[in-house]
């Protein structure tokens, strides 16, 4: 694992579990009022404060992003070869997201625009998210003369994180939102059955994002070896690329994110299905769960630039 | 900008002394960890067997590169602030108000032309001696050549006089860029893509 190559994961990694977390938010909403039958103001209620903490998250990742580059002073040119640069694309793009969900979240928070409109405004918000993920997969993608990194395999596991670290870091704000609340409650000594209401759509949802997490994990297992297979029987360069993921630190990322999305997925439907009163069992598996993954997708994603070897001189 | 400007490279006649390669650094007061042009020892090789016997059939030769200033660079595509761009001369050069040392055009070029600078935090790259050339001098890697293997011109003038091959191994297929790269292979040079060598000195390059 290369130190280096840190703040570009760290920017890659938690740029997409923001856009990743408001799909899966607007997915919660979706479902939960139509499927479940739930009110707008009670979901409302539990997705609103998330939208901070994703916001936080992409900030936090283009913070990161800055310290990979030479002369950050010059930050704002990166905006000079639109139409022709992925990486130009990509900064748009990740300044469109952040500007489209601010201007969401103010409309939520003070409940300002009809439904339909905050509602227009968060699909487009979602599909510009999505472009962001598709853009820094193109970045690359696109370099024809590093193997590891021009294949399918990157757009699938930039989406694989998305969805990923999106299920399972609103999984965890979720429960966090909800531990905060009873706590300020129980000072209050009310709103028992609000919370009970609360609890009941949040496990639900917690049965939603294991089963996400299951099925990303799947991807990620099928991915891996169809990637090394491809790599081991490209050029010298690509065989150098395979050497890298398949190294000890790989090891531990498919680890970590095994018993993150895996074991302790299988954790949280149990702890969803059985929780009544006390949500801190749950809120316990659903974080360290999260924090299994993050590591898991951070070393992953280091090693995503370690094993770029180029063909040429 | 009629005429684009290249290297012509005589494999035949290169030693591997590198002093191109010192010369391009003394000449333009490169930094350590910075190269402009750069040679490789690529070598290989594998057995020819007759009957029962075994005999090695060795391979092992060397490249000199810099940047080709290609006619269709990946450098300045990717480059998402433009400041790797294509000067009036046609040479192709970084202007380093603009870079923001993102080295996205480090990774994409097949020649490791564009190289970064740490201390001024921007890209840096061979810009065929700017200074040199407006003097009225040569470049000075085609100067310093002993065995005078190096040229550079106009690359209708070289192709004219050398041919058009653009590429060996350990170098990419040139029909992607297009180099503005003359080569007269060694007599074992490898064709692009064989992959039965490696790049020997590559803490070198």
């Amino acid at each position: 694992m290369n130190v280096a190559d840190l703040p570009m994961a760290v920017f890659t990694v938690l740029a997409q579990m923001s856009v990743g977390a408001f799909l899966v938010l607007g997915v919660v909403q979706v479902l939960a009022r139509t499927v479940g039958g739930r009110s707008a103001e009670q979901v409302d209620r539990l997705t609103d404060p998330i939208l901070y903490a994703v916001g936080a998250s992409l900030v936090l990742g283009f913070a990161a992003s800055a310290l990979h580059l030479g002369n950050p002073i010059n930050a704002l040119n990166v905006l000079r070869n639109l139409g022709s640069s992925w990486l130009s694309a990509e900064i748009a793009l990740g300044i469109a997201f952040g500007a489209l969900g601010l201007l969401f979240t103010l409309l939520q928070h003070f409940k300002r625009g009809s439904l339909a409109l905050r509602q227009a405004l968060a699909a487009v918000t979602a599909v510009v998210g999505l472009s962001l993920v598709a853009a820094m997969s193109m970045i690359y993608y696109s370099v024809d003369i590093a193997p590891a990194w021009s294949t399918w395999a990157t757009p699938v596991q930039f989406l694989t994180t998305t969805v990923l670290l999106g299920a399972l870091a609103v999984g965890t704000a979720l429960m966090a939102t909800i531990l905060v609340r009873r706590r300020a409650d129980a000072a209050q000594a009310a709103g028992s059955e609000e919370q009970a209401e609360d609890l009941a759509l949040i496990t639900t949802t917690l049965k939603g994002v294991a089963a996400v997490s299951v099925t990303m994990l799947g991807v990620i297992f099928l991915v891996t070896p169809l990637q090394l297979n491809l790599l081991s029987q490209g050029g010298p360069a690509a065989v150098e690329s395979a050497q890298v993921l398949s190294g000890a630190w790989f090891v531990t990322r498919l680890v970590l994110v095994f018993l993150g999305a895996g074991l302790m997925g299988l954790f949280i439907y149990r702890f969803a299905t059985v929780t009544r009163e006390d949500p801190r069992p749950l809120a316990t598996v659903v974080s360290v769960a999260f924090g299994l993954v993050l590591v898991g997708e951070l070393i992953g994603r280091t090693l995503f630039y370690e094993s770029m070897t180029r063909i040429g001189m | 900008m009629s005429e684009r400007l290249g290297f012509y490279f005589d494999q035949t006649r290169c030693t591997g002394c590198k002093a191109c390669q010192i010369a391009c650094k003394d000449t333009n007061d490169l930094p350590v960890g910075v190269l402009w042009r750069r040679v490789a020892e690529y070598a290989g090789g594998s057995w020819r067997t007759h009957g029962r016997t075994f005999s090695p059939q060795v391979f092992a030769y060397y490249v000199s590169m810099a940047c080709n200033h290609c006619d269709d660079p990946v450098c300045t595509e990717v480059c998402p602030t433009t400041a790797m761009h294509r000067d009036d001369d046609g040479v192709i050069v970084v202007d380093e108000e603009l870079c923001v040392g993102c080295r996205y055009c480090e990774w994409s070029c097949p020649y490791s032309a564009p190289q970064f600078d740490a201390d001024a935090g921007h890209m840096t790259k061979c810009d065929l001696c700017a200074d040199e050339r407006a003097e009225g001098r040569e470049p000075a890697c085609v100067l310093a050549c002993p065995s005078r293997a190096l040229d550079w011109g106009p690359i209708d003038e070289l192709r004219a006089a050398h041919g058009d091959i653009d590429a060996v191994e350990p170098l990419p297929d040139g029909s992607v860029v297009q180099p503005n790269l003359v080569i007269k292979p060694h007599r074992d040079a490898e064709p692009v893509g064989a992959g039965r060598g490696s790049i020997a000195n590559p803490e070198e390059v």
